[in-house]
């Protein structure tokens, strides 16, 4: 399976498939999730939210997802983006991308991997920047 | 060692991380006695704050000693 992680602060809007990965054209899904952020944070209008990660760990809790989920829904191909620091309403925050053979397994492995990710991986919203 | 703070753990140490040494290996509860002392703000997060070492999660029998890397992982927001 071929995993690829990246966390970092540039803007994940730009982002149309996963990079040159050997398994498109593979498989037969190719499903796309992008965690966006939301205009209310606990109620309150906000214009921005703020992520902070413990980068090294975080990356390899992802790939040790990735890897312990794939033996479940079997993937030919993970693709997750992080974006950290500030990330306004609107823009996407994460995305998880796989490759599978059927459609099954792609819906079942990243419903499962949000829900761990958002459990274990070492990355926090550290602060909702208040709407003006 | 050295002591990794993240989120809210930074504002209450007033820094991002800490060196420490101990003279043997240490449990996680020794650790914390350790760091409450240096950190008396930090004792009611133990419950819910997880310890890592070498970025990996500890365990109960997990050991910290000079040469680690140990963060204190408060519950993650991801996504």
């Amino acid at each position: 399976m071929d995993i690829s992680v990246i966390i970092s602060p540039e803007s994940l809007d730009d982002f149309e498939r996963s990079p040159e990965t050997t398994a498109i054209g593979q498989g037969g899904a190719v499903l796309t999730f992008r965690g966006v952020v939301r205009a209310n944070e606990e109620g309150r209008p906000i214009q921005a939210l703020d992520y902070q990660a413990y980068l090294p760990m975080a990356e390899k809790e992802i790939r040790r997802l990735a890897e312990e989920l794939g033996r479940q829904f079997p993937c030919l191909a993970v693709s997750v983006r992080h974006r950290i620091g500030l990330v306004p309403v609107g823009d996407t925050a994460i995305i998880v991308q796989v490759v599978t053979a059927h459609r099954a397994e792609a819906f079942g492995f990243v419903s499962a991997f949000m829900d761990r990710l958002k459990a274990e991986v070492p990355i926090w919203k550290v602060r909702a920047v208040p709407a003006r | 060692m050295k002591l990794l703070f993240f989120a809210h753990l930074r504002q209450i140490v007033g820094q991002d991380a800490v060196e420490i040494s101990v003279l043997e290996p240490v449990t996680g509860d020794a650790l914390w006695d350790l760091l409450a002392a240096r950190f008396p703000a930090l004792s009611p997060y133990k419950s819910s704050v997880r310890l890592a070492k070498n970025c990996e999660y500890a365990t109960a029998k997990t050991h910290f000693s000079n040469d680690d890397e140990v963060a204190l992982i408060p519950p993650v927001s991801g996504g």
